[in-house]
């Protein structure tokens, strides 16, 4: 894995010098990261020469969108440089950047539980004198993060695969007489347990301590008619060649399949888990904790939000954005009052207690 | 070397100038490997405290016991089959025309030099319920409804053994190659048959060969993490992706470096019971 990762970073950062948008600088400082350049250049001489905002995302069509909608703005307002990375953020990578002391990432795509679980360590404070923690929804800012956009895991179903009637809970997604086939959920505990938890009867005001023993136990029952998803474009081919024919799925995911499928392939938002992107700021950024949070604030911009969704369908998080929302595009938006209305908000503060611990009993349902 | 020439020896003077040839290698294997290696142990008995908690869990997590049990159960039947198989094809290989010989390697050697990315990829594509065996089936009236042929144990090793299948083909082909197939006649013309004849003389002529095909293929699969993580439809946890999970995702060094460090451990005691039965640097072809 760590060669992946290691062949993975030096494949994107010769890929970037080959288009010219790494200098030598940033190559050797890249190299120094992997161990294979002169010890010489720490962080803090990088610090001392950057004027630059290194974000790093999960890759794939999201580095393409984010750099439209948010980087290239931002560059043209300030004239900071913006370098996009889609390598991925794990908690392990930015704990081995952090714990050696050489962090060449400034601002991360990440999730509410790993900032509440490991942002002390890991993360800057993000600064709230210059980003406004009232354009996010309430409980999506914290000290060491802040929403970014908006996702949900939505019931996605195919059509074609069901005569009269179409599913419309995570009760019916679990009913495997009335609606045959198999299923596919996320192989991750993130939004995993609420479906189980619902299909097994709980309201949704009520999934929160989330009773772990019993969603495991739902999902062990019918774990031979589940394929756990690993990245979301899997479930995106499980559905749309006809393997499964319902999944939990990413929304974004799901919004191309309904173009890709001409709405064979359709979804629900009752019952939907709505779910935060979040930014924050790596432990010791070359950039710093104030350029990185003007970057911050910069994504804010309704317009910037709205030009994500429209890319990506990465809902806004700032309420302000929803009236720019094309009335043809609400249906795909996670955030829309209407849709939010149907769902229910993850509760990140039980995810930041619980992450490891519940992780852990996950794979030993699914292994 | 020959045996005169090993007894001679080379004299002070060209053996301090092959030490120094040698001085790169052993710089880049140090700095390279061995260091790293000692960091993945360090790390497995300090992290999170000092102690030998991480190496208790080994013990007493069912988690562990589960994946080392699918890990391991995976990997048996993926060298059994692969041996099957490998000596099948290389007994096949030996035992043919020049020509035909030459077609059968190629078809062994093509799917070796693909990536396992790949490989894993086609068959999802092959395997799957609409894919084309399982239509071929149906379309022979075989099977009335598609079959469940990937996403679960029996893709993760039939990936596995299309991956491993050269590295059993291989030394075995070696091995039966530099066999003297005079010794077969000389068998059946004083009066073997033909079952007593492989029994008696070809198998154990083989079996250098198929030991080390068996650990090669052993060895190798305990590793595997790309295909069990992609035709196991994620219900097929084996010990690599574990580790990785714990690397990455859980952020529990001390854990992933214990499976990593007991791993090379079990791979090295693997060897060394080896080495009291047979001569590993003959079984892999040193000389």
């Amino acid at each position: 894995m760590q060669d992946d990762f290691f062949q993975d970073s030096l494949r994107i950062a010769a890929e970037r010098a080959r288009r010219g948008e790494l200098d030598r600088r940033d190559l050797l400082r890249g190299l120094a990261l992997l161990g294979l350049a002169p010890a010489t250049l720490h962080a803090t001489d990088a610090a001392a020469q950057a004027r630059e905002v290194v974000v790093v995302n999960w890759g794939g069509d999201a580095a393409k969108h984010f750099t439209t909608a948010w980087l290239d703005p931002f560059t043209r307002d300030t004239g900071i440089r913006t370098v996009m990375d889609g390598s991925g953020p794990s908690e392990g990578k930015m704990k081995a950047m952090v714990d050696s002391r050489r962090v060449t990432w400034d601002v991360v795509d990440t999730g509410s539980g790993t900032v509440l679980q490991i942002g002390s360590r890991y993360f800057e404070p993000i600064d709230y004198s210059i980003v406004d923690r009232t354009k996010v929804p309430q409980g999506f800012a914290w000290e060491f993060g802040i929403a970014n956009y908006l996702f949900s895991y939505v019931l996605a179903y195919d059509r074609s695969k069901f005569r009269d009637k179409v599913p419309t809970s995570w009760a019916d997604f679990f009913n495997f007489r009335d609606f045959p086939g198999k299923r596919t959920i996320r192989k991750d505990i993130q939004g995993t347990l609420e479906v189980a938890l619902m299909g097994d009867g709980v309201p949704k005001e009520q999934l929160y301590p989330i009773d772990v023993r019993r969603a495991l136990n739902k999902l062990r029952q019918h774990k031979n008619d589940i394929i756990f998803w690993p990245s979301g474009a899997d479930s995106q081919t499980l559905l749309r060649e006809g393997e499964v024919s319902m999944g939990s799925l990413w929304n974004t995911r799901v919004n191309a399949l309904v173009r890709d499928t001409n709405e064979r392939i359709t979804w629900t938002w009752n019952q939907g888990i709505l779910c935060p992107g979040v930014w924050s700021i790596m432990k010791g950024s070359p950039a710093g904790r104030e350029l990185s949070s003007r970057f911050i604030a910069s994504t804010q911009i309704p317009e910037r939000q709205v030009e994500l969704f429209k890319l990506f369908g990465n809902g806004p998080a700032n309420a302000a954005a929803a009236p720019l929302v094309p009335s043809d595009l609400v249906r795909f938006s996670p955030g829309a009052p209407v849709n939010a209305a149907q769902q229910v908000q993850i509760q990140a503060e039980w995810y930041g207690e619980n992450q490891t611990r519940v992780n852990d009993m996950f794979l030993d349902m699914l292994a | 070397m020959t045996i005169a020439a090993a007894d001679r020896g080379p004299r002070g003077g060209e053996q301090a100038a092959y030490l120094v040839l040698l001085a790169p290698a052993v710089v880049l294997l140090v700095a390279a490997y061995i260091l790293p290696v000692l960091g993945i142990l360090v790390l497995s008995v300090t992290d999170p405290v000092p102690g030998l908690g991480n190496y208790e869990r080994l013990l007493t997590s069912d988690t562990i016991h589960r994946v080392l049990w699918n890990t391991a159960r995976v990997c048996v039947i993926t060298t059994t089959l692969s041996m099957l198989g490998g000596f099948v094809l290389a007994y096949a290989m030996v035992n043919v025309g020049s020509g035909a010989r030459q077609a059968l390697l190629f078809a062994v050697l093509v799917p070796f030099w693909l990536s396992v990315l790949v490989r894993a990829f086609s068959f999802v594509m092959l395997l799957r319920r609409e894919g084309p065996v399982n239509q071929a089936l149906m379309a022979l009236g075989l099977i009335a409804s598609p079959l469940q042929l990937s996403r679960n144990e029996f893709g993760v090793v039939v990936g596995m053994v299309h991956y491993m299948l050269p590295y059993a083909v291989l030394p075995m082909l070696a091995n039966m190659a530099g066999q003297d197939r005079r010794l077969v006649a000389a068998a059946r013309g004083l009066g073997a048959g033909a079952w007593t004849t492989f029994r008696r003389v070809e198998l154990p002529l083989c079996l250098p060969g198929i030991i080390a095909a068996g650990i090669l293929v052993f060895v190798f699969s305990l590793g595997f993490y790309i295909t069990p993580a992609i035709l196991g439809g994620g219900r097929l946890i084996m010990l690599a992706e574990y580790i990785s999970f714990n690397v990455l995702q859980n952020v529990r060094w001390g854990l992933a470096t214990m499976l990593a460090a007991s791993l090379l451990l079990f791979v090295f005691l693997l060897l060394g019971l080896l080495s009291r039965i047979a001569d590993l640097g003959k079984l892999f072809g040193a000389r």
